[in-house]
């Protein structure tokens, strides 16, 4: 069996029997989708579950992609890493043995979302849509992914990941298109918005569902995702401890 | 699958040679010019914490570049051929990694898979079987003790039959009965044609099971030779006593003092039974009070501590403390 798969399937099982992590990501989504898609008070549009599902994936998605950083240090804290550089298969397969799980995990978590977002009064996306959104989830989740792990490398400790972490999940998070779009954004705040790569996403998700192919967004996000993955590749190989 | 019976793709003569091998931490030689030669054997590497040990090993399993020096692993350079080397050889760090949400099968099967043999189910099921865990297999380590997590890490290791088996502080933590098995289990891997490379910092435990023994200590390398030859280094009794009260140093011929325990002195004697009454009558003019005195043959700790005194006169032999604590996490 293909060493990416067998690194993937060790995390899956861990996930899964370790229970309230597995509980965890089917619950979040959902409190995110009932307290802020239908509880805030928004005047620009009358259909915000609309509008801020988009944003509530690509969050989600972020969330699930920061543990990727996460799993790579607990591996390291508990001395498996150790064990797993020492092997013959190649080193970059830990990597993308950890994004395939965070995909895995992302991708359940985004359905979840989608069917309670349509429950909700969301407006249906057809299969073609509905395709574009998680082609463009997958390669955001990879692309962030590839990110945390990498950086996992370098930041030894737990308690200096989490806090990593929150530096880069909160600004990213606020500073994107998740929320309120461009019009209703102070001024200052439009540029680091659209430079933002969560913003890249939601705003494909939400022009997908316009009827319009987001070339510029998946191009950017594809572009990004690549160089991301060479340089992380290149790091795995190099690691030493 | 029988592990004597197995082929080896590459046998070799000298599975591990080092040449040069050095290691500084900033300022700090972890490992300095390390040279050896480790042939089908059980070799020990033997030191206090913070010696060098794991740094050692940590460079031969390519996880960490020296500083200068290099090494061969089956005629693998650890500089331009990690990948090979990685084929050759199973690691077993100090601490103890297992999945606990994983039964025993599962955890073995995974490296078998990693390690790409040819049937990872048989693989897995003689590796278990080898290390006494067949009958626990299908149980989650969670409910496995100690003794039988670290079997469970030496079949993770042994499931590629390796050539070469780096085993870094093996008993570690363990009690008796779990560290003999242990042994017992290295031991019959050694029989299989393995080489095993294994640090400890037990003494007694690298005088009964390794063939060869390196005596490490700061780094550098006092003396490598079988147990036996290395204990007949010291022609010496040992002598101690036990002493309340404090011990300002005497002259006898024949007896030098080696160093105090708590309250017990070590003394070499040339000759254990015409020393002890010396000793004790010296002792006793400086107003001591002697509670004990025994005579011994030396052991591996005394060969140790009469390596490490003779280079390191200023202090006692065991003055490490502060080695200790620049080297930190690495032990």
């Amino acid at each position: 069996m293909n060493a990416i798969l067998v690194y993937c399937r060790r995390d899956l099982i861990r996930w899964i029997r370790g229970r309230w992590g597995f509980i965890s990501a089917l619950v979040t989504p959902a409190a995110w989708l009932i307290f802020v898609g239908l509880a805030l008070p928004i005047r620009f549009t009358d259909d915000y579950i609309d509008f801020v599902t988009p944003g509530i994936l690509v969050m989600s998605t972020l969330t699930a992609s920061l543990q990727g950083g996460g799993l790579l240090i607990l591996d390291r804290m508990l001395g498996f890493f150790t064990k797993f550089l020492a092997l013959p298969a190649p080193r970059e397969s830990i990597l993308f043995g950890k994004i395939l799980v965070i995909m895995i995990r992302g991708l359940i978590q985004s359905t979840i979302i989608l069917i309670l977002a349509f429950l909700l009064g969301a407006t249906l996306y057809n299969p073609y849509q509905l395709f574009i959104t998680y082609l463009i989830l997958i390669i955001f989740g990879a692309l962030l992914s590839s990110f945390t792990t990498t950086l996992a490398i370098y930041i030894g400790d737990h308690d200096s990941y989490a806090a990593v972490n929150a530096m880069i999940s909160m600004p990213l998070f606020f500073t994107s298109t998740a929320m309120m779009p461009y019009s209703v954004m102070p001024e200052w705040m439009r540029i680091p918005a659209a430079v933002n790569p969560l913003s890249f996403a939601i705003d494909g998700i939400r022009i997908v569902q316009e009827g319009i192919f987001p070339l510029v967004q998946i191009g950017l996000l594809s572009g990004m995702c690549l160089l991301l993955m060479l340089i992380s590749v290149r790091a795995f190989r190099r690691v030493k401890l | 699958m029988d592990y004597k019976k197995r082929e080896r793709d590459r046998p070799c003569k000298t599975p591990i040679v080092t040449h040069d091998l050095t290691r500084y931490y900033g300022d700090l030689c972890a490992v300095n010019r390390l040279n050896l030669e480790v042939e089908n054997e059980i070799f020990g590497i033997l030191g206090p914490n913070g010696s060098g040990k794991t740094t050692t090993v940590m460079m031969l399993t390519t996880l960490l570049a020296p500083t200068s020096g290099t090494a061969e692993i089956c005629g693998y350079d650890i500089h331009r051929q990690p990948e090979l080397v990685r084929k050759m050889i199973s690691y077993v760090p100090q601490d103890m990694a297992v999945d606990v949400r994983l039964t025993g099968r599962e955890n073995v099967m995974m490296y078998a898979e990693l390690y790409g043999i040819t049937d990872p189910a048989q693989g897995t099921r003689s590796a278990l079987k080898t290390l006494d865990l067949a009958d626990r297999a299908d149980d989650f380590v969670k409910t496995y003790s100690g003794g039988m997590r670290r079997r469970l890490e030496l079949a993770q290791a042994l499931v590629h039959n390796p050539q070469v088996l780096f085993l870094d502080e093996p008993t570690v933590g363990l009690d008796v009965a779990a560290r003999k098995k242990i042994w017992h289990h290295i031991r019959y891997l050694r029989e299989t044609g393995m080489s095993i490379f294994v640090t400890t910092h037990y003494m007694d435990e690298a005088d009964r099971y390794c063939d060869r023994v390196a005596i490490i200590d700061k780094g550098i390398v006092k003396a490598i030779d079988t147990p036996d030859r290395l204990k007949s280094l010291i022609s010496h009794d040992i002598v101690t006593a036990t002493i309340s009260g404090i011990y300002s140093g005497f002259a006898i011929p024949g007896v030098t003092y080696a160093e105090s325990r708590g309250d017990e002195l070590v003394f070499f004697a040339q000759n254990g039974e015409k020393a002890l009454p010396q000793i004790l009558d010296a002792l006793a003019v400086q107003g001591l009070s002697i509670l004990a005195m025994s005579i011994r043959r030396p052991s591996l700790d005394d060969v140790f501590l009469h390596l490490t005194a003779s280079s390191d006169e200023d202090a006692g032999p065991f003055n490490l403390s502060t080695f200790r604590n620049i080297l930190g996490r690495r032990g």
